[in-house]
């Protein structure tokens, strides 16, 4: 018996779908040898993983919370991936939106909601979108590296959050704690079922990017310049604008996140002294977008999905006692199962037995 | 002042050794963005082995064979399954990530075991065997049978498969060992640098020494003047006051100054004058996968 | 040291040590030499036979029961247009291919070659058509990779030596310190040959070795391949048109068509026509009719136009013409010499470094790449499949590649894909493109189709202008028919037509004027009344004549 490989010519739906399907339960597996190193049982593991994410109310909230996040950051990885842009600098535009949306905030804390929080949405947007802009300019007009100019501005916005937040600085607690201000009861997200409005924020960009990406002329122009930038030149379309939209569109989405993280879920509203935590959060948009194959419909359920896993981890982790970071690790493993099965998505496995 | 310019020396050892892996990696037409998560996972796990064997010598090996082993997993993903590079590197930062997190919370703290490898005049003697390395890879890359046909691989595969050279095998020797200098970096990091876990204790440096290995046009000798030029901006970042004629801002926006001058420099080597050499001097089939006929 | 390298350097006066070396059987390391299997062959040897080579692809037998074989001080070419299966039948020999049937004997040893590396180790070397050096490295870097013998530390001076003897010996001329990116085409070549030589190749194949040569190159090469048959080399050329170096430099000829073997002759038996009858298996007749079309005005005005190459060179060295409507305009030459760089100018994908363009007497010199689409300029790219198309679009969104920007085909910034569907099945009916419909996507196109989607969503641009880039390269006979006969079409609707040609053939039966380019600059411009073969065929080679 043999194994043969060949080379795909397509790829259905279905056949991508059964490949996902199966790199996530390879990381189950993985996963699952970790959790019975620790000594615990695999599957209660994972009995208490989507009972807690998807049946316990609260399990429920904290999925959504976190879903929201993942949905902004994947979308914001999305957008310039098609484009042929490599944007790691989700979190750097998640920080820089917190501020800016904080800075409205705390300037006019009496403005009615109405008025306050569309004005910090937009804030939060355009700061983003700055942030993104710049490495789009770059990548644009002088085609330097937008992974490393991203993730240097990342860290640079890090250090930017710090300057405010801690002691002396403008947005720092009053009332002394590490943290910063807390956010003006008037600009906290309104909820719905506890779940904060931004939800539908969230999914509506991912309808919107989806629209965009197959009807609109500047999608189809974003498209052609992520499969084959030789022939956009070609066909007349600018390198340098469609850079600069997606990255500004990517980074005004991870901006809105800022929003979303820092205001919109219930018990924070307020960056607190471990914000990067939540911003390193950002960073697990890419697995969302790989996963969904560059499709903003399919990052809805996908970061869903993951971050219910993510929850899930965290509840495994208080209730067995397992090690802290527990949802990261599966995702970082999650990730190289999904990575590696690219593999099977360009071939096709053959069993062949002797003598055929 | 002279623990100043002791202390940039050692930042300069920090980012040598992890971007004369990657040069070495980039040599051979293989682009592993993920340093900064092979650095991490190599801290942490030699950080922890020391802590709980008290050996500086095992930790110090665990890490180098950590950096070896995701190199070698890059290799796998990137060379045989043939998955982009930036992906896989990417994946493998993103695993470091959160594989670090997870392993190391329980290990905050100092190690309490003094560095390794002491102090010779103030200086680690990394620095030193940082320098030997740099020597060594230049010397393979430029004086030697095994360099040439690492380089022409990094040109174009086809070419040297048909002269008789076995590519595949060449890129994973390249990833091995730029993994294992990656990993020695964070070894170093560890266990002589600065002896405390903390949450991100590369804080970046891994995408500096990505960012160098572009600038430093792939040539050892120039990526030798570019981590002690990095390695020095590092340090007057954190101690400010020695920069003459810059006015007092908070100590944050200091922090800010390593990243802007390596967006900066970056910037400068993509604008029309330094294009052209730039292009010339990089391997032509970098980040391209190659597929076999 | 194996014992061709030994006849190699044996071949060569070397210095006494090298010779010390040799004649004891030693390597550099003092290792026993091994045996290949073409040492010691003498003039009349049969040094490669293949017999009943097979092989297919999916839908295709590319060779078809081929006979052949080659002696030793031999040229014996290989002859047969583009798909006669001359290609697979080298890349066999050569190691790079697995055959399907058939048997290939090495000096009357069976040899089965899994890599070219095996081919190599029998003695066999080729000289490919798109270059296969590296092109950062010098020459004699290139030539010394993968040698077995080059020792661990790189030592430049011994190989330089016997390189440089070798050059000599045939008459190369190479800069062995230069790099590869720096020479030209034919200095490439050389550097190929000795690459394939010092490597002890005692059987040298050579793929389409004068398609990028001028004619006098062309001449140095024969020259030093008789040189290299006299030293009891076997060579073997492959070749598509250039007929006249077939019978000016063979021993033999043998002809492939449709991957049969169709005709073994003696090259003093043979003629010009009777070859390309065998090729062909028909007279051959260029079936395109030159269209006359009354001529309009002016619609192109091309000012002195400079233009930099890739590698910042100036390419394009003040070239000034103008385009009337209703007329082709063809440039003839090889190519490197600023066609491409005038093409892609004309168009907007390279800047203009001096000179002046004007369209319809508007300066469009400096107008962007969409401007010109607007107004009706279009262009076809050489690349087809790097530039031309995407891949992994459908044909409906390759076919929006040309339109997306109409105002019919997008309002508000959304486009109406129903239109634009229903225009690329008209124009994949109307041009014949082969494919089950519309939605398949361009990479399962062959590239023939894929020429006649670009053409079909080019013309139906109706553009006044339009530059076509080697419109027909890699075609086979009956697309560039196609091709070539809807471009005359397009003269009717008073558009004016650039037409870049590598095929000396194809742009004097095209064009109704042509201008001869080289090196970057245009050496006459003639009515295609006035011109003959030859006389633009040396001017192709820089010869300026006086009318």
């Amino acid at each position: 018996m043999r194994i043969k490989l060949e080379r795909r010519i397509t790829l259905t739906r279905l056949d991508w779908f059964r490949l996902t399907v199966l790199s996530i339960i390879i990381a189950f597996i993985i996963l699952s040898i970790i959790i019975a190193q620790a000594g615990k049982n695999p599957l209660a593991g994972f009995k208490e993983i989507f009972s807690y994410a998807f049946g316990t109310r609260y399990g429920l909230l904290l999925t959504f919370y976190r879903g929201i996040l993942l949905i902004f950051t994947t979308l914001a990885f999305i957008l310039p991936r098609r484009a042929g842009i490599w944007n790691i600098g989700a979190p750097g535009q998640l920080y820089f939106g917190a501020l800016a949306m904080l800075g409205v905030a705390l300037a006019f804390p009496n403005l009615p909601s109405i008025v306050l929080i569309p004005l910090m949405l937009i804030a939060a947007a355009l700061a983003g979108g700055i942030l993104g802009g710049i490495a789009g300019f770059l990548k644009g007009w002088w085609d330097v590296n937008e992974i490393v100019v991203t993730l240097m501005l990342n860290n640079i916005a890090y250090w930017l959050v710090m300057y405010f937040i801690m002691e002396g600085g403008p947005f720092a607690d009053p009332f002394g704690t590490p943290d910063s201000a807390t956010v003006p009861a008037l600009a906290k997200a309104p909820l719905i079922f506890n779940v904060p409005f931004t939800i539908f924020l969230a999914i509506g960009l991912g309808i919107f990017l989806y629209f965009l990406l197959t009807k609109t002329k500047i999608g189809y122009k974003i498209r052609t310049l992520g499969q084959n930038p030789a022939s956009a030149r070609y066909a007349g379309m600018s390198a340098l604008k469609l850079s600069l939209v997606v990255m500004i569109i990517g980074g005004a989405i991870a901006g809105l996140a800022g929003y979303h993280e820092f205001a919109g879920v219930p018990g924070v509203y307020k960056i607190t002294r471990k914000f990067a935590e939540r911003g390193d959060l950002a960073y697990y948009g890419i697995i969302c977008g790989l996963i969904a194959a560059q499709s903003p419909l399919a990052a809805i359920p996908a970061a869903l999905f993951i971050s219910g896993m993510t929850v899930g981890g965290t509840a495994l982790q208080r209730r067995l006692g397992l090690g802290y970071g527990l949802d990261l690790l599966f995702l970082g493993v999650l990730m190289l199962t999904i990575i590696a099965f690219e593999f099977f998505k360009r071939h096709k496995v053959l069993w062949i037995i002797k003598g055929d | 002042m002279w623990y100043f310019v002791v202390s940039c020396l050692d930042v300069t050892t920090l980012l040598l050794f992890a971007s004369i892996g990657e040069l070495l990696n980039q040599r051979s037409g293989v682009l592993n963005v993920g340093i900064e998560g092979l650095m991490l996972a190599s801290v942490s796990l030699s950080f922890i082995t020391t802590k709980l064997t008290g050996s500086f010598l095992l930790g110090f090996m665990v890490g180098m064979a950590t950096g070896s082993v995701l190199g070698f997993l890059h290799g796998f993903l990137s060379i045989t399954l043939k998955v982009d590079q930036v992906v896989s590197g990417l994946g493998i930062w993103i695993f470091a990530l959160g594989f670090t997190t997870y392993i190391a919370a329980p290990y905050a703290g100092p190690l309490g075991m003094g560095t390794l490898g002491g102090r010779i005049f103030g200086i680690s003697p990394f620095f030193f065997i940082g320098i030997a390395v740099v020597f060594v890879v230049w010397a393979i890359l430029f004086k030697t049978n095994l360099g040439l046909k690492i380089r022409s691989v990094g040109e174009d595969p086809l070419v040297a498969e048909v002269s008789g050279i076995k590519v595949e095998r060449l890129r994973y020797l390249c990833v091995i060992i730029g993994g294992l200098l990656g990993g020695l970096s964070g070894a170093y990091l560890a266990l002589s640098y600065s002896t405390i876990w903390a949450f991100n204790p590369t804080m970046g440096r891994g995408w500096i020494a990505l960012a160098l290995v572009f600038l430093s046009m792939w040539k050892p000798w120039i990526l030798l003047g570019g981590s002690l030029l990095f390695g020095t901006v590092w340090q007057l970042a954190l101690s400010p006051e020695l920069i003459p004629l810059l006015p007092t801002l908070p100590l944050y926006f200091y922090r800010m100054l390593p990243f802007a001058v390596t967006i900066v420099v970056m910037i400068l080597i993509s604008m029309e004058r330094f294009r052209r050499k730039w292009g010339l001097a990089k391997p032509a089939a970098l980040g391209l996968p190659y597929i076999k006929e | 040291m194996n014992r061709r390298t030994k006849e190699v350097y044996e071949l060569l006066d070397l210095p006494r040590k090298i010779r010390n070396d040799v004649s004891r059987g030693r390597n550099g390391k003092g290792r026993r030499m091994q045996k290949g299997p073409l040492e010691g062959i003498k003039r009349g040897d049969t040094v490669l036979e293949v017999r009943g080579i097979t092989k297919s692809f999916p839908g295709v037998v590319a060779n078809d029961n081929i006979d052949f074989e080659i002696k030793a001080g031999e040229i014996h070419a290989i002859l047969g247009e583009n798909g006669a299966g001359k290609t697979t039948l080298m890349n066999i020999i050569y190691g790079l291919l697995k055959l399907d049937g058939g048997e290939i004997y090495v000096r009357g040893k069976k040899a089965n070659f899994k890599s070219p590396l095996d081919a190599i180790d029998q003695g066999i070397g080729m000289v490919h058509q798109h270059r296969r050096l590296i092109p950062a490295h010098t020459v004699l870097e290139n030539i010394i990779l993968g040698h077995p013998e080059t020792k661990r530390i790189i030592d430049m001076k011994t190989p330089e030596v016997v390189v440089k003897k070798l050059c000599e010996k045939y008459g190369f001329k190479l800069d062995l310190n230069a790099r590869v990116w720096q020479l030209s085409a034919a200095e490439r070549q050389m550097a190929e040959i000795v690459k394939a030589l010092y490597r002890g190749a005692k059987l040298l194949i050579l793929d389409e070795p004068t398609s990028v040569l001028t004619p006098i190159e062309t001449e140095k090469l024969m020259k030093s391949l008789k040189v290299m048959a006299k030293d009891e080399l076997a060579i073997i050329p492959f070749i598509t048109h250039k007929l006249p170096v077939v019978l000016e430099v063979s021993d033999r000829v043998t002809v492939l068509r449709r991957g049969k073997v169709v005709a073994r002759l003696m090259t003093k038996d043979a003629t010009m026509r009777s070859l390309a009858r065998s090729m062909v298996g028909r007279d051959v007749a260029f079936k395109v009719k030159k269209l006359k079309v009354k001529t309009g005005s002016q619609i192109l005005k091309v000012e002195n136009l400079s233009a930099l190459s890739d590698k910042g060179v100036l390419a394009l060295r003040g070239i000034s013409f103008s385009v009337r409507e209703g007329e082709i305009f063809g440039i003839a030459g090889i190519s490197g010499n600023g066609q491409h760089e005038l093409a892609e100018a004309l168009m907007g994908l390279r800047k203009a470094e001096g000179g002046k363009v004007t369209f319809e007497d508007k300066d469009i010199t400096n107008s962007s790449i969409l401007k010109r689409w607007k107004t009706d300029i279009a262009y076809i790219p050489s690349e087809r499949v790097e530039v031309g198309t995407v891949a992994d679009f459908s044909l409906v969104d390759n076919v929006a590649l040309n339109f997306y920007f109409e105002p019919e085909f997008c309002r508000w910034g959304i486009l109406d894909y129903k239109k634009i569907r229903k225009h690329t099945e008209k124009a994949i009916s109307e041009f014949g493109v082969v494919c089950p419909n519309a939605d398949c996507h361009a990479k399962n196109l062959s590239g023939g189709n894929l020429q006649k989607l670009i053409l079909a969503r080019v013309f139906s641009r109706m553009p006044r202008l339009l530059i076509a880039n080697l419109p027909t390269h890699g075609l086979d006979v009956g697309a560039i028919e196609f091709v070539c006969n809807e471009l005359q079409q397009l003269k009717k609707g008073k558009a004016g037509i650039v037409f870049i040609s590598e095929d000396l053939d194809e742009v004097l039966t095209m064009s109704d004027r042509i201008a001869p380019i080289y090196e970057g600059k245009f050496v006459d411009i003639i009515p295609a009344e006035e011109a003959n073969r030859e006389d633009i065929g040396a001017m192709m080679a820089g010869v300026h004549l006086k009318r």
